[in-house]
């Protein structure tokens, strides 16, 4: 108050500076500006949620299993996100053949090689159309590392297949500092 | 004396700076808020496919397993994800569903016909409602969204605001005793009995939202930071050896269905309520329950293997630490929405009490402000025009100390 009434009386009063002392208090109302600006955002984020983008933002294309096809997306293009104590996941979206929706149990995802079913990774959760595998990046992960794909039938029979994790997520590689 | 009216004058001096120059935004929270509490209520207004009409006599409400069925017949080789039966019997079953072509929505099932009166994709009123109050659409990225940050911070100043305005108050429950709102007698009146008025009267309310909105800032910086207070287990997933091999390659599901799963739980918890079913997620996830136990700001849950039936894992009233119980209570008791109707609509009443508190301590703040500025630049003009330098220099300390002791008279409801 002091300070105001002291610059209105020291005689440097203009047009501005009156609306100035009586509209700067109402500057906040700007705040509706910050979800206004974030309603595109949000509207194409639902559209992904729902999948009516497809897959994910960047497709991978199928990937052959052995007797299996597994089409596959990054789902976003963000960096991998913190889950808690569990470290850094990214998630990648997965669908299934037309024929193998009945004859696969399981899909999973890691960064290295399986040594076996049990160490196959983030499993994927989801319907056989859609499926979401959220994989743990280390943040050592160097800039060669292989995703490794594994399906496990419902035989208990079980198929992978490998790509670089380049390939499969820019932002990944951006965020462990790989140009 | 004189202390002890210094004192009362930096509490009004706290009390009236604090909002003001964020009430643009705390108006935009209180009023999204407000209306996300009803946000429900305004769709089953709006859309008549989410209302659950009942046909004439006394009709039975189908079961989960019946209403699968109704969704394969509409939807063929669809895949349900939850079905949710809402609290009040006036809403339609919602049934979140994958489609073949990858993508999902949500259907609503009348509980009675088992009619698919309608479905949504994408865009939801209630959710977008909630992202615009809770965290200003600003996308989860990593951790909390900082609109997240920016909403529940909110809570500090109206928490203070609380205080303050009933420590300045003086004598505040006379208030409850004889009311006074004087209309006739201008805006900057009605507007400040208003104030006190509201205030008085939604102080639990206050209390309440302040104190969960603050909760909702610790929360998100104790995830944040990777600190957790929870004692849940983490999620059980089924064993592999309870998941049966299938080698002659039929396509005969393994599954328990929703019905029998949900008559496992309710054997194991006579009492649960099970108003959702979530469907196994992949073929090593159960069927998970949720429903209200007697303490109706908790959430019961119990997972239902689906190949043994058995209960893999379960989380009751019981299973919560004394911490969690409040800290978990804190969401409900912020968006009311654990009692019905009722409920819904008393915080709404005070939803908007407070969102027109926050719009009049503005407009008793600019008009008082707004009127000793006009006199202060009149008395200026004045005294330049007589130039008269005595009188100039007396007023330049006069009007703000004047204008000071002008608040607490007001506040004291001299004025």
């Amino acid at each position: 108050m002091t300070t105001q009434n002291q610059t209105i009386l020291s005689g440097q009063i203009t047009g501005f500076r009156v609306w100035w002392h009586r509209w700067r208090f109402h500057l906040s109302v700007l705040a509706i500006l910050i979800p206004l600006c974030f309603v595109p955002r949000y509207i194409k984020d639902q559209a992904l949620f729902s999948g009516d983008l497809g897959l994910g933002v960047h497709d991978l294309g199928v990937k052959k299993l052995g007797p299996w096809e597994v089409h596959m997306a990054e789902f976003n293009d963000l960096p991998p996100r913190r889950d808690g104590t569990a470290g850094f996941v990214k998630t990648f979206s997965v669908s299934l053949c037309e024929s193998c929706r009945n004859e696969v149990r399981a899909v999973y995802l890691r960064i290295g090689k399986p040594r076996s079913l049990r160490t196959a990774g983030a499993i994927g959760f989801g319907s056989v159309y859609n499926m979401q595998i959220g994989v743990l990046i280390p943040r050592d992960t160097p800039p060669d590392a292989q995703l490794w794909l594994t399906a496990e039938g419902w035989d208990g029979s079980m198929h992978s297949t490998s790509f670089p994790l380049t390939e499969a997520s820019a932002a990944t590689m951006k965020w462990l500092g790989h140009r | 004396m004189a202390k002890k009216k210094s004192k009362a004058k930096v509490w009004f001096l706290i009390h009236s700076w604090l909002a003001l120059p964020i009430w643009g935004f705390i108006f935009f929270v209180c009023l999204t808020g407000s209306i996300a509490t009803v946000s429900q209520e305004i769709e089953w207004l709006a859309s008549p496919m989410v209302r659950a009409n009942p046909p004439a006599g006394n009709p039975r409400m189908l079961t989960y397993d019946e209403v699968l069925a109704r969704v394969e017949e509409a939807h063929p080789g669809s895949v349900v994800n939850s079905i949710r039966r809402p609290v009040k019997s006036q809403f339609a079953l919602t049934v979140n569903t994958t489609y073949t072509d990858g993508k999902s929505g949500r259907l609503y099932v009348n509980p009675y016909t088992g009619v698919i009166q309608g479905q949504i994709s994408g865009f939801d009123f209630r959710q977008f409602v909630r992202a615009l109050h809770g965290w200003l659409l600003v996308p989860f990225t990593n951790g909390f969204a900082w609109g997240w940050y920016a909403v529940s911070f909110l809570g500090i100043p109206m928490l203070i605001s609380l205080i303050t305005g009933l420590v300045v108050y003086k004598r505040f429950w006379r208030g409850y005793l004889k009311p006074r709102l004087r209309i006739g007698q201008g805006s900057r009146i009605f507007w400040g009995d208003f104030h006190r008025l509201a205030g008085i009267w939604s102080v639990p309310f206050i209390a309440i939202i302040t104190v969960t909105a603050t909760w909702f800032l610790i929360e998100a910086i104790l995830f944040d930071n990777s600190i957790s207070i929870s004692t849940a287990p983490p999620p059980a997933m089924v064993k592999r050896q309870d998941v049966p091999t299938r080698v002659d390659g039929s396509t005969q599901a393994l599954l328990l269905s929703p019905d029998q799963a949900v008559a496992k739980a309710k054997g194991r918890f006579p009492d649960m309520q099970a108003e959702s079913i979530f469907l196994p997620a992949n073929a090593y996830s159960h069927y998970t329950i949720t429903g209200r136990s007697s303490y109706p700001l908790i959430l019961e849950r119990a997972s239902v293997n689906p190949y043994t039936g058995n209960v893999d894992a379960s989380r009751t009233v019981s299973d919560y630490s004394g911490l969690e119980l409040v800290t978990e209570s804190m969401r409900p008791l912020h968006t009311g929405d654990f009692a019905g109707l009722w409920l819904k609509l008393v915080y709404f009443f005070f939803g908007i009490l407070l969102t027109m508190m926050v719009l009049s301590g503005m407009l008793i703040w600019t008009k008082r402000t707004a009127k000793e500025t006009a006199g202060m630049i009149r008395e200026h003009r004045q005294s330049r025009r007589t130039r008269d330098t005595r009188y100039s220099n007396g007023a330049a300390g006069t009007p703000s100390h004047a204008g000071a002791g002008h608040f607490l008279k007001t506040e004291k409801g001299n004025s």
